[in-house]
Formats: C-alpha cells, structure tokens, sequence
C-alpha cells in the first residue's frame, strides 16, 4: 500500500507532464487543466502517505549490484516534505492558471513544473544515496529550464546558467560523497552511512562532511554561493514560489539535517554549519534591506531565512530546523505567491513605482501582510512558533555571540518586512499604474496559503511525534506539542527576541528621526547594494574558468598525426611506469 | 626464443609501422591503410594471447569481432576519401578541416 503511494506520488507529477507536454501548445485551457488535476491529485496522495511513515525501506528496487538497491524510506521527515512539495506545487499550478495566461509554450512550463514536483519528492523519499543525487540533479535540471522560460531574455538566460552552474558544483560534491560511502562501507544506503559512519577513517569523514556542507550551502543558496537565487528571479512567479523558496531550495537543509547523526561529530563541523548560517541570514538580511526589486527583496529574506534553519542544524536542534522549514515554505510561497499577483497586475517588480496599491488590491494586501507577519515572527503566525524555537535551541546548545547575531538578524528581518509592505501597500502612489484585481484562481491558492500560514503550527505535535519515531538516527526528543508551544511562551529568550522585533517596527516607524543613524549606517548599505563583493567574486572566477578555457584550446589542433603523437607519447609514459614498477 | 615471443615482436613491429604511418601521413587513404596495418597488429597480439593464456576460442572469435569493425573503418573511411576527393578535389586531411569553431 506504502509502496504505491510513494510511486503514485512521484509518478503522478511526471505522468502529468507526459500529458501536458502531448496536449500541445495549441490548447492552452487544456494543458492549464491537466496540470491541475494532476498537481492535485499528487497533492492528495503525498497527504494519505503521511498515516503510513515508518522508519523502514516501503519500496525496493533491485538495480543490480553495481548500484545497490534504490530505496524509498517514507519517514517522517520525507513524508512531511513530501507533503509540503506536492501541495505548494498544486497551489503554484493553480495561481499559474491566472499568472501565465496567455502566455506561449505553457507545455514546457507545466511539464517541467510537474517534473520538478516529482522529483522533488523523490529526492525527499529515497534511502539511497545515488538516487539522491539523481534527483538532486532533476530539481537543478528543472530549476534552470524554468529560470531561463523566457529564453528571448538575455538576463533570465544568464540567471538560469548561473543557477546551474553553482547547483550541479554542489552536486558533484554530493556524488562524490556517495562513492567514498560506496568505496569504504560497500552499500549506497543513507541508513548505512548513517549506522557505520565510525567505521570509515577520521580524515575520510571529515572530507565527506564538508563537502555534503558544501553541496547543501550551494542549493540552499548559503554564503558564498548565495548569489544565483537573486538571479533566479527572472523566473514566473509560480515558480520563484514553488522552487526558490518552498521546496527545492531546502534540499540543502534537508540533505545537512538527514546526515547530521553521522557528521555531528567532525571536528568543527558543527561550528562551520553554524557560522554559515550566521552570516547567511545576517548578510541576506542586510541585502533585503536595501533591495528596490520586490521579488530580490523575498529572494535575500528566504537566503536569510534558510541560514536560520542552517544554524539551528548547527546548533543540533534539527527538529526546530525541520519545522521552520515547513512554516516558511508556507509563509514564503504566500508572500511569493501575493508578491506575483501585484506585479502580475502592475507590470512593473521595482517597489519605488508601486505604493497606495493596498486600497486597490485589498484581498492581495490582507493575505500579504499575514505572510510579512509570519516572517517578521509575529505571534500567533507559523512564523513565531518556528523561529522563535530555533532561537531558544541557539541560546541553550550553541555559543552565545552566534545567539546574539540571529537575534540581531530578527531585527532586520523585521526592519525589511515592514518597509516592504509599506512601500508596496501603503503610503502615497508614486507612479500612475494602471491595477487591475487579482484573479479567482491567484485568490484561491493564496487564500489557502494565508490559511496554512495562520495554523501549521498547530501540526507541532504530530511533527515532532514523527521525526521522533521515525528517524532512529537522530536520537530525537522532541516533547508534546502542547509543552513546545508552553515553552515558546515562557521562555524569556521568545520576549527578548520580540523586543528585537518590536525595535525593528519601530526603527522603521521613527525612520526619519532616525535618518541620522541611517546616513552614517551609508556605507554598509552600500556594500549590501553591491552584494558584499561576492557578485564580483563570482564574475572573476567565470571570467578566469573562461580565460583558462581559451587558453588550453591551443591543444586541440584536430590534426590526425598531432593526436596519434599524444596517445604515443602517453603510450611510452604508461609503459615506463610499468617498467619501474615491475 | 619461445613462439610466444617472436609473435609479440612480430605485434610490436606490425603495430609499430602502423603508428609510424599515422604519425606522418597527411594523405586520407594512407592514413586508412595505416589504421588497418595497426588494427592487423592488434589482432595477432590477441590470438597470441589467446594462445598463451589456454582461452583459444576466447583469442579467436575477439579476433574475428575486431575483424568485421574493423572493415566497417575500412568500408567508411575510403567511401569517405572517394567522396572528399571528388566534392573537395584533395585528399590532405589538414585541407579538409572546415569544421573549424
């Protein structure tokens, strides 16, 4: 039974975008229905797998022995990922009815829409590590194809190729990864690696764990490899809030919390995991703040938002880590998803042009500011419960200045959420803009997701039940939900983070008293508007791959005799070596 | 000198002339013909393995699969020649190279 649902719900995406792609271009109402149906009923399945998690292999493919057996393990943290995927997916596929009408060549959109869905939760559900990777590779693939979907524009073209570049540089990490586990234990399986990691040698571990770290910051776009999610807003909406901020960027996350148990004990593993979180969600932040395009803006919050996950994994609470990563997709795909249907209706992503539109849009505006609410951590929202968990697990298990600068980080985050939401909803209309309302179907899915935002946190029980009982690795204890949220609530770390929180309000309330204090903060807003040097970073090292291309292009003459003198060559060496050796 | 030995000097000198070919030719039916005395090289180096490791039919029938490739080389690489030849009026390999990207 297990077994079908995990097949159903990888399958059914895929099968959809089999459908969609046969339906052809010329029939649009179609292929908006096919994605749909499909979508939702991949959404329908992931959610009744969710009774059935277990900590044990639901499905078996023998491969042969070469690859090991590919597993699927539904486990609690798979499952509820799974789960998260497949209903943003269905919820993106729905607002895209309305975002891309009209739109030419909406088979490829959805077909790879559907594809990502798919592979999305296969990557979430495997035990293997090698189909890890394969999937890794498919959501990379589909993340490209789509932020390059108007590939008659230079810049999503060049964000696309940015983004996979930096993503498969991680995932050639994760591969490598693999085979040493293959080479040293014989088994592909993450529960072997899990189980046995004492066996292999000490140095061995160490290079394995810093390069999953590695693969993880790069899809979840952690310093330094941050800069390819700005980029990646060129995409649709639909898919900035499907891939970039709800599913596909958490691999990283994902990937760092399920090898935890077996890397927990590398030397300074922990505290590397910790520091790239710190300055992911510090800096980003900073980046938000002074960000004009509204999209770039949600971009930088999630990259900050994920370094909070990150360094509740490097602190060792990954059950925090966990359940913030399943309030932000929420809260993030509504923002993205709001976000998307303001700009859908004043064509224009540059947050110095809107302003007032709050009065014309006012279904936008109310499920927008509940999503800002949750970001900022204002109570009751998702948002609050997550964070300020990761906040109290920082201030019991990590070290205290990591503390102090996450606290700092709420802050800004709420400094950047009210200044978004003021200067797209509220004050004067700086720009005549034409406004048109949202649609019924862009209303429908963020609606839902306003819903979701306002009580996934009352899931806090059966998560923690879940990841307790069914990840025998972790060592989890998580308490009854009922005694979390207690906790949240009396702790005086949740009163001083909301006093931090409350400090941003008001600094952004009391701006121009304070524009003394912002002239002198100048130049560190300058160095946040040019990405902190790491653009330019990035730029060399292409520009230096690039050189050392051309350069070495001198060696491929395409002359016959020019080659057969190579393989002489190589031919003499391999035979003097095996003459020394003999 | 054992059998064993001659046929493996017998290998290296075979292949040795077919190398040598490779390397100096610019001409594209010599450079055919050399890949063939190279490819013939191959061959008697693998029935002498055969032999000398007791796997005769193993040794053999490799032989015969290399044979049938190796005319397919044969078969295209002079159709190829014939047709360069008569569409770019020279045989120089070099000449030929208008892939250039």
């Amino acid at each position: 039974m297990t077994d079908w649902l995990i097949v159903l719900t990888i399958g059914l995406p895929w099968l959809g975008a089999l459908a969609v792609w046969l339906t052809g271009d010329d029939r649009p109402d179609q292929q908006h229905r096919l994605a749909v149906i499909f979508s939702v009923l991949a959404g329908i399945t992931a959610l009744l797998l969710i009774p059935s998690t277990s900590d044990s292999v639901a499905l078996r493919i023998d491969v042969g022995s070469v690859f090991g057996d590919f597993t699927f393990v539904p486990d609690g943290l798979g499952v509820f990922l799974a789960a998260v995927a497949t209903v943003v997916g269905c919820l993106a596929v729905v607002f895209a009815v309305d975002y891309m009408d009209g739109e030419k060549q909406l088979g490829r959109f959805y077909s790879f829409v559907l594809l990502f869905i798919g592979a999305m939760v296969g990557l979430v559900l495997t035990g293997s590590i090698l189909l890890l990777f394969i999937f890794w590779e498919i959501t990379a693939l589909t993340s490209y194809a789509l932020i390059s979907f108007h590939n008659d524009d230079p810049k999503a073209v060049a964000g696309g190729i940015k983004a996979l570049v930096m993503t498969s540089f991680g995932g050639v990490g994760m591969l490598i990864g693999g085979l040493i586990v293959y080479a040293y234990l014989g088994d592909y399986q993450i529960s072997t690696l899990l189980s046995r990691a004492d066996e292999l040698p000490s140095g061995v571990l160490a290079a394995l764990a810093f390069g999953f770290l590695i693969a993880a910051a790069a899809k979840s776009a952690q310093v330094p490899f941050h800069t390819w999610l700005p980029g990646a807003m060129e995409a649709p909406t639909p898919v900035s809030a499907l891939i970039h901020a709800a599913t596909m960027v958490n691999g990283g996350v994902y990937v760092l919390a399920r090898f935890y148990p077996a890397f927990e004990g590398v030397n300074g593993w922990t505290t590397a995991v910790t520091v790239v979180g710190l300055v992911s969600a510090l800096m980003a932040a900073l980046m938000a703040l002074v960000a004009t395009d509204l999209k770039r803006v949600l971009a930088y919050s999630t990259v900050s938002q994920l370094g909070y996950m990150v360094y509740a994994i490097g602190v060792g609470d990954i059950f925090a880590s966990q359940f913030h990563l399943l309030s932000h997709a929420v809260f993030k795909a509504l923002l993205f998803l709001s976000a998307g249907a303001v700009i859908h209706s004043v064509g224009t992503r540059d947050m110095r042009e809107m302003g007032g539109l709050g009065k014309q849009m006012p279904f936008v505006r109310n499920v927008f500011v509940v999503g800002s609410l949750a970001l900022a951590g204002l109570p009751i929202l998702n948002g609050f419960w997550s964070k300020e968990l990761i906040l109290e697990g920082g201030l019991h298990d990590g070290p205290v200045w990591a503390y102090i600068g996450m606290v700092i980080g709420a802050g800004i985050t709420a400094l950047y959420t009210f200044r978004m939401v003021w200067l797209v909803f509220y004050s004067e209309p700086r720009a005549k803009l034409h406004v048109h309302p949202a649609g019924q179907m862009m209303r429908l899915s963020t609606g839902i997701l306003a819903a979701g935002t306002a009580t996934t946190w009352l899931l806090i029980g059966l998560f923690g039940e879940l990841l307790e009982d069914t990840l025998p690795f972790h060592h989890l204890h998580v308490e009854a939900g009922t005694t979390l949220l207690g906790d949240v609530l009396t702790a005086p770390a949740t009163y001083l983070a909301l006093g931090v929180v409350a400090l941003g309000l008001l600094a952004w309330w009391f701006r121009d008293l304070l524009s003394g204090v912002a002239a002198s903060l100048r130049p560190i807003g300058d160095a946040a508007a040019a990405d902190f040097g790491f653009e330019w970073l990035n730029r060399r090292v292409a520009l230096w791959v690039t050189t050392a291309g051309e350069s070495l292009r001198t060696f491929q003459t395409g002359s016959v005799n020019w080659n057969v003198a190579g393989i002489v060559g190589a031919l003499i060496v391999v035979l003097v070596i095996l003459a020394l050796g003999a | 000198m054992s059998t064993l030995e001659i046929l493996m000097a017998g290998v290296i000198a075979i292949i040795g002339i077919g190398l040598y070919g490779l390397l100096i030719t610019r001409n594209l039916i010599k450079v055919v013909v050399a890949l063939q005395i190279l490819v013939k090289g191959a061959l008697l180096a693998l029935v002498a393995a055969g032999e000398a490791s007791g796997q005769v039919n193993l040794g053999q029938s490799l032989a015969i699969t290399v044979i049938v490739a190796d005319t397919v080389v044969a078969v295209v690489g002079l159709a190829l020649a014939v047709q360069a030849k008569r569409l770019l009026g020279t045989l120089d390999v070099d000449a030929l190279s208008t892939l250039k990207g």
